[in-house]
């Protein structure tokens, strides 16, 4: 479907102009000379474009924008002021006002179409098949364009096409072809002018041409090739044999890469230029205009600055010395913002200002120029810094990609070195877990064999020879049994430390009160002669292993019942408390207690506070306990003081959803 | 099954069959004790071949004291082929062993041991679980019917 354009301008020669180019374009066209009919239009369709002039006879182009803007239907709709109203704070009103874009008046026609355009793309960006298939046919002669044009439909390509290499170049950028066909022999530039630009301009570069020429000689071959073309087809071929080429090459040439984020080097450029001389304002204005650039004059630097805050341009001619802000101080502020020190900056200078303008270059500026110089070398170099932009724009992208690959493969690196050394870790891991699980289990069996015979026969001795042993060696028989019981039990805490440290943790909700409980009454199965208090809180609730809960509980009632026993009232208290943080639970005793200068020691294995002869015991029993509430994530500490009893607080803390401990 | 009023002990280390023997002894268990000094001996005990040809296969011991570190065939090899035959499956066995590993508990009740027996360093622990031993499996228990 056709994009809708409403253009709105009282000046019978302005509609006529762009109603003609932009139909020329494929654009349907709505004119108005007034706002009342603009209006009514309005109100009666929706447009794709708007183009609206400033200076209306029944009211101000800028308020009808407002209402534009404010009215529900039509507030997205782009907007193009067109204005004879050049001046900067008219273009800063337009601007703040909402409009998309603002063109001076003297435009250039194929300006505001490629300008349209631009707006349109933006709004509404072409999708990738579509422009995969579009051929752009660049010829002089009508009838070859249309005998071309309905092969190639036939064919299923839809096809653009330009009478110019000037317009051929501009239709290029705007529908981003997928192959361009050019005549050698164009009125304007020639075939081979239209494919070097195109090569040269990093968006296009690599969009495959197809030079077709009416010369029968090698060196007509020879200059396609020399100015980049991809193939080379005799224009008295039929045009069947150029489709086929078209085929061939976009074969060939797979699909195009277009450097989408870089603006091309063909579209319509924007050039603001800043000169306290309202003469040469107009001339340098004039000359550039006739280039088809969009000029923005400016009177000062402040003016200048002030247009920038509102509108990006692509180039900028600066006057070196000015009253007010003077051009190096404005070359200066441009240069040192980040958001317009990228833009081209070109020095204006008479020429006996040649020392002020070193200082102009040292502010900062691109490239100067002469005021004398005629127009073709200001263009010239206007061309030049905005290449130059191009190009510094493109290797930014290629750098950035480059960079992000680099930062890509890196990550993608350190992921891989990662993975590889927690897998060596694991492996490593593994491996000592069943050495550990080896060792354990051959001490278990193997270790305490002979701790059998040795306790066995000495016990066998005692009981079957005694009448043959005199008392010392009844004595010291019944040390070999004792050691080697002793041994016995220091075997079995061992292996229950190091089973503590390996079983898997079941974390679940355990009841801590019943578990002290059965650990009481085994204890006094055990020693029923005995004589104690218990008192434990009823439903102590822990996210605990039960399993390693009975082992805490085994231990520190082991102790606590072992370390009262020369207590004359002995009592042992299960509970909890809460502190900070949470819940704390404790086991307390009235027994021996033991000095707190010596805690620190408490839960290290084989450390032991009491003598053997005074309390038995391997040392081992709170070093077990320490791991099971490490295990846990817990904390455990003691408090005592020697005759005063001892108390022991652990924490449980609630196993966190979905961690591994 | 004929009763046969003995008990099979399969043993390789000499201290501990000295020491299992005077153990019952001691807790007045009054009973043949036939030793296997490895897992390939009892079995030809059990199955009445190689040097056991002539037993009379159909008399089973009343209960099979079975240590699990075994050369040649290991406690569980052995346990394995006495539940895998239909002339035993329902023999009583007991794990008589050093460890009280986990693994090691729970792999014998697997393969069908009917208890286990952690034997204690303490020699006065040893009489005592010898004398339940006794009386448990050679009193209490009632030991499957013969008559098949």
């Amino acid at each position: 479907m056709k994009p809708r354009i409403l253009i709105v301008d009282d000046s019978l020669t302005v509609r006529m102009d762009l109603g003609e180019a932009f139909d020329a374009a494929g654009f349907t066209n709505t004119l108005c000379s007034t706002l009342s009919a603009a209006r009514r239009v309005l109100s009666a369709g929706s447009f794709d474009l708007i183009i609206l002039d400033v200076l209306l006879p029944d009211g101000d182009g800028i308020e009808f924008l407002r209402e534009i803007r404010t009215t529900p239907s039509t507030a997205g709709a782009p907007v193009m002021l067109l204005s004879s109203e050049g001046e900067v704070r008219d273009r800063v009103r337009g601007l703040n006002t909402g409009a998309d874009d603002y063109v001076g008046k003297p435009y250039d026609k194929s300006y505001v179409v490629a300008r349209a355009r631009e707006l349109l793309r933006k709004k509404d960006p072409p999708s990738e098949s579509l422009k995969s298939k579009t051929v752009l046919v660049i010829d002089d002669s009508p009838t070859f364009r249309e005998e071309l044009k309905s092969v190639l439909e036939s064919s299923g390509y839809s096809v653009v096409t330009a009478g110019t290499g000037e317009d051929g170049l501009r239709a290029a950028v705007d529908s981003r072809p997928a192959v361009i066909v050019v005549d050698g022999v164009l009125p304007g530039i020639d075939g081979s002018t239209v494919i070097r630009r195109i090569r040269a301009d990093a968006v296009l570069r690599s969009t495959p041409c197809i030079l077709l020429t009416a010369s029968e000689e090698r060196s007509g071959e020879l200059r396609a090739l020399e100015a980049g073309a991809d193939a080379y087809v005799r224009k008295e071929e039929d045009t069947q044999i150029i489709l086929a080429r078209v085929t061939a090459v976009l074969r060939s040439a797979g699909a195009p890469s277009t450097v989408a984020s870089t603006a091309s080097l063909l579209g319509p450029k924007r050039i603001l230029t800043v000169d306290d001389s309202l003469t040469y304002l107009h001339e340098v204005a004039a000359q550039l205009r006739e280039e088809g650039y969009d000029v923005v004059p400016a009177h000062s630097g402040e003016e200048a600055l002030e247009l920038l805050s509102v509108q990006t341009v692509d180039c900028i001619l600066l006057d070196l010395v000015m009253p007010g802000l003077s051009g190096q101080e404005t070359c200066r502020r441009i240069k040192g913002s980040v958001a317009w020190r990228d833009i081209p900056l070109i020095m204006h200078t008479a020429l006996e200002e040649q020392g002020a303008m070193i200082e102009g270059i040292n502010a900062g500026a691109d490239d100067y120029i002469a005021k004398s110089s005629d127009s073709e070398v200001l263009c010239a170099r206007v061309r030049a810094q905005l290449r130059r932009k191009q190009f510094e724009d493109e290797n930014r992208n290629i750098r950035e990609q480059l960079l992000q690959k680099e930062l890509e493969v890196s990550v993608a690196h350190s992921a891989r070195e990662l993975a590889e050394a927690r897998a060596a870790f694991v492996e490593e891991l593994e491996r000592k877990n069943s050495e550990l699980e080896a060792f354990s289990y051959s001490v278990s069996h193997d270790l305490r064999a002979p701790l059998r015979s040795i306790d066995g026969f000495s016990q066998l001795l005692l009981q079957d020879n005694a009448d043959k042993l005199d008392p010392k060696s009844q004595d010291y028989l019944r040390r070999v049994c004792e050691s080697a019981q002793r041994m016995g039990a220091l075997i079995d805490d061992l292996l229950s430390l190091a089973r503590v440290g390996r079983a898997d943790l079941r974390r679940e909700s355990v009841d801590l009160s019943s578990i002290a409980r059965a650990v009481f009454g085994e204890l006094q199965k055990k020693e029923p002669d005995r004589q104690m208090t218990l008192c434990v809180a009823d439903n102590l609730m822990g996210d605990a292993d039960k399993g390693l809960m009975r082992v805490v509980f085994d231990n520190l009632l082991g102790n606590a019942w072992k370390f009262t026993a020369k207590i004359h009232q002995p009592r042992i208290e299960v509970g909890a408390e809460r502190q900070e943080g949470g819940t704390v639970f404790f086991v307390r005793d009235n027994g021996a207690g033991f000095d707190m200068s010596y805690a620190e020691s408490l839960f290290r294995p084989f450390q032991r506070l009491h003598n053997e002869s005074e309390f038995a015991g391997t040392g081992i029993g709170l070093a077990t306990v320490h791991r099971v509430i490490d295990r846990h994530c817990g904390r455990i500490w003691a408090s005592s003081a020697v005759d005063q009893g001892a108390t022991f607080y652990f924490t449980i803390p609630p196993a966190r959803p979905g961690g591994h401990e | 099954m004929i009763r046969n009023r003995v008990i099979l002990l399969v043993e390789d280390n000499p201290n501990d069959v000295e020491l299992t023997l005077r153990a019952f002894e001691k807790s007045n268990v009054n009973r043949e004790i036939v030793v296997a000094l490895d897992g390939e001996q009892a079995i030809q005990y059990l199955f009445s071949t190689g040097p056991h040809a002539g037993r009379d296969p159909r008399r089973m011991p009343e209960v099979v004291l079975l240590d699990m570190k075994l050369p040649k065939i290991d406690g569980l090899g052995v346990l394995r082929r006495i539940r895998a035959d239909e002339r035993t499956r329902r023999l009583p066995v007991v794990i008589l062993t050093s460890s009280k590993e986990e693994k090691d508990v729970m792999s014998s009740y697997d393969l069908g041991a009917n208890s286990f027996v952690r034997k204690p360093v303490d020699f006065a622990d040893f009489v005592d679980a010898a004398k339940h031993l006794g009386i448990y499996w050679l009193t209490v228990n009632e030991p499957p019917s013969s008559g098949q």
